[in-house]
């Protein structure tokens, strides 16, 4: 008597793609389970999402459109229709974020790597939108942008690291969108202060979550350096929520943010 | 004022009051800064059910009272890198993926050693036994750190908590992790990598 063996499909995939100058990882979840076959497309488009902003804004290859822009070769109407999207998109977050978040005051001409990453991995996470799943998270090494979760009721569930023991969480958000975290103990040579031009935080860690991740990354790396007075600013920004821990230890947040289990008190 | 990490109580006795770092074994997929080259573009598979049992119970566990590797957990130049590797190209997600494993395990004690992963000081597996699809013990088999003094003291706390909670983590709710966790995404790699070849 023969057995069938019956083969269950994967009711997650787990991906990861080296891009950007860090890993992004792609966690998707479909609880009936999910075909590769028709999932793989979905996720080579993601995939071509990333390298291709990769090509187009690195500053890190010379032969980038945007370094050429940095280093006057070409006009801005000469460059991929993007990189003045991705501007104005970062001429908002310094508006928004007052003046804390700012790729023009970087020396060498504007930059706007701090906001590239977390919009290319929104970019990458709208071509999984229509692949049928319950949830996805794209991990742009800690920035996530997301949509639905691991059973599409249950919202994912991240942790936000503890700044003085990379090892240990301090806390834990329901994510509904995108998270992102800047802090010195990660790459705080990104952080520089548009006021004085140095590097320097104001808080040991500062997570931003809203629906893009590229605002979201912004308005963190803005919270990180400006602190009280971004997270100030945060409440008037609609549908976006910080939350910091000093370098005393202290906790704040906006009345908004979604932690798994609230703190006692603000 | 210092608040305390939050801790999910645990059903494995005598972790009250370990520091919650949560991994849950079935689905990783932490915030992976660092990656060995062999593993671009790869794609991992789990036939694992990933319905998620209700959320844990919190309780409160006391301040980390050592600050010793606060000062030192920024900037430190790690010995061995894959930083900036956005200069090496890329490799495209291989259209093929792993058949899923078949759904039943093995109902007998097994162990399994995950792939040696670079993390942000070195280098580190992870082995992990298994009776059925429960998770009995979660070692680290190879470690090499190149003599950080940052990553030793990293590692002397956090590898015994990372063991310990990815016994804990079966139950963990966490999906994600914002912020960069060089150690414990060498560690989810590795683990994972055993888990897949334990069909857990």
């Amino acid at each position: 008597m023969s057995v069938a063996v019956e083969r269950a499909l994967p009711t997650t995939i787990h991906h990861r793609e080296l891009v950007m100058g860090t890993v992004v990882t792609f966690d998707v979840y479909r609880a009936a389970g999910i075909s590769p076959s028709a999932f793989l497309p979905h996720l080579a488009r993601a995939v071509d999402a990333l390298h291709r902003a990769d090509k187009v804004f690195s500053t890190w290859k010379a032969e980038s459109p945007v370094s050429q822009l940095r280093r006057g070769e070409i006009t801005l109407g000469e460059a991929p229709g993007e990189v003045l999207e991705v501007l104005t998109l970062c001429r908002r977050a310094r508006d928004l974020s007052g003046g804390w978040f700012d790729p023009w005051a970087i020396p060498g001409g504007v930059d706007p790597t701090g906001y590239v990453k977390g919009w290319a991995a929104q970019r990458a996470l709208e071509d999984l939108v229509d692949a049928q799943l319950d949830g996805a998270m794209v991990n742009a090494a800690g920035d996530i942008a997301s949509f639905g979760g691991v059973s599409g009721v249950q919202a994912f569930h991240v942790g936000i690291v503890d700044p003085d023991q990379p090892t240990v969480l301090a806390c834990a958000v329901e994510l509904r969108g995108a998270i992102a975290t800047s802090g010195a103990y990660e790459r705080g040579e990104h952080l520089v202060n548009p006021r004085h031009g140095e590097v320097d935080t104001s808080v040991a860690s500062a997570s931003v979550t809203g629906p893009d991740l590229g605002l979201a990354d912004a308005l963190a790396t803005a919270l990180a350096v400006g602190g009280d007075e971004v997270l100030t600013l945060l409440k008037d920004v609609e549908g976006y929520e910080g939350f910091t821990i000093g370098h005393d230890g202290a906790w704040k947040w906006t009345n908004g943010f979604p932690f798994v289990h609230a703190p006692a008190s603000n | 004022m210092r608040r305390t990490p939050i801790v999910l109580a645990g059903t494995v006795v005598g972790l009250a009051g370990v520091l919650g770092f949560h991994t849950s074994p079935a689905k990783l997929n932490l915030g992976t800064i660092n990656s060995t080259p062999t593993t671009v573009g790869s794609t991992t598979t789990s036939p694992t059910t990933t319905s998620a049992p209700p959320p844990s119970s919190t309780t409160s566990a006391p301040a980390p009272t050592s600050t010793t590797n606060a000062t030192t957990s920024a900037n430190a130049n790690p010995t061995t890198t894959t930083q900036r590797p956005s200069t090496t190209t890329t490799v495209r997600p291989s259209t093929t993926t792993t058949t899923p494993p078949t759904t039943t395990v093995p109902s007998t004690a097994r162990t399994a050693t995950g792939p040696l992963v670079n993390y942000y000081f070195g280098q580190l597996s992870v082995s992990v036994s298994a009776t059925g699809k429960k998770i009995t013990k979660v070692t680290i088999a190879t470690l090499s750190d190149g003599g950080n003094y940052r990553s030793q003291s990293i590692d002397q706390q956090s590898i015994p908590m990372l063991e310990q909670q990815a016994l804990q983590a079966q139950s963990a709710q966490i999906q994600g992790v914002s912020g960069a966790s060089y150690t414990s995404a060498g560690f989810a790699q590795s683990l994972q990598g055993a888990l897949t070849q334990l069909g857990i």
